[in-house]
């Protein structure tokens, strides 16, 4: 599989608004859309666990080409945790209840909107990495929050 | 959580922020998404957890642990 491309991350931003999906970009692919130059291999994107939201969200899955089968329509409307799709264009992880984060409705509060794409804060994405405390996290940890310094000051 | 890092590095990766963000975003996630295949991870199209602490101890005792999805 290809890696996801910037087509790919406009058509999930469209799909989502024409299904009025609450939606936030999150960790390392939302801190890239925040200017962060790494690298990673999927989207995370954290959605509102809402029972509306998990409804719509099945239609733009769909849109975007991922091949759902009964079953697992049943689990995005259940409202799972976590759910990781490798069965469409490109990898996505529906990320439901993010460590470190209360409420999607604070963290919402709190986005950037980068050319269209929501996307969580900088302290959102920091807090949400340091709180999983996975060793990948811990050893990319150190980068990031100079990435956040940065980020904070006038440029 | 302690971190030490040594000056120059912190400003080696400046240098990285500021150039990045010379970047257009469409040049930005270019460069940023790369797939790689990662054992197990990769091996199912779909997984579904009902919480979070389900999906990591997935991960803790599935994955290999250079992937580093083990918690710390």
């Amino acid at each position: 599989m290809a890696g996801f491309d910037y087509k790919q991350a406009e058509e999930i931003r469209d799909a989502f608004e024409r299904h009025q999906i609450q939606y936030l970009f999150i960790g390392k692919s939302g801190a890239i859309l925040l200017g962060y130059p790494d690298t990673t291999q999927d989207a995370d994107v954290f959605v509102d666990k809402s029972s509306v939201n998990c409804e719509r969200i099945e239609g733009a899955l769909r849109e975007l080409g991922f091949d759902l089968t009964e079953g697992q329509v049943q689990d995005l409307r259940r409202g799972k945790d976590f759910i990781q799709l490798k069965n469409g264009p490109f990898d996505l992880d529906l990320v439901f209840a993010p460590d470190g984060i209360e409420r999607f409705e604070d963290a919402w509060q709190r986005r950037v909107d980068v050319q269209g794409f929501h996307v969580c804060s900088i302290d959102d994405i920091v807090e949400s990495k340091r709180a999983t405390n996975r060793q990948k996290d811990r050893e990319s940890l150190p980068r990031l929050l100079k990435f956040r310094e940065w980020l904070k000051k006038p440029h | 959580m302690d971190f030490e890092v040594d000056p120059q590095t912190e400003a080696q990766w400046v240098e990285e922020f500021e150039a990045a963000a010379r970047r257009p975003l469409e040049q930005r996630i270019r460069y940023a998404f790369i797939h790689t295949y990662k054992p197990v991870l990769d091996d199912a199209p779909f997984r579904a957890f009902d919480t979070m602490e389900e999906y990591r101890k997935w991960c803790e005792d599935n994955l290999p642990d250079w992937l580093g999805y083990g918690r710390v």
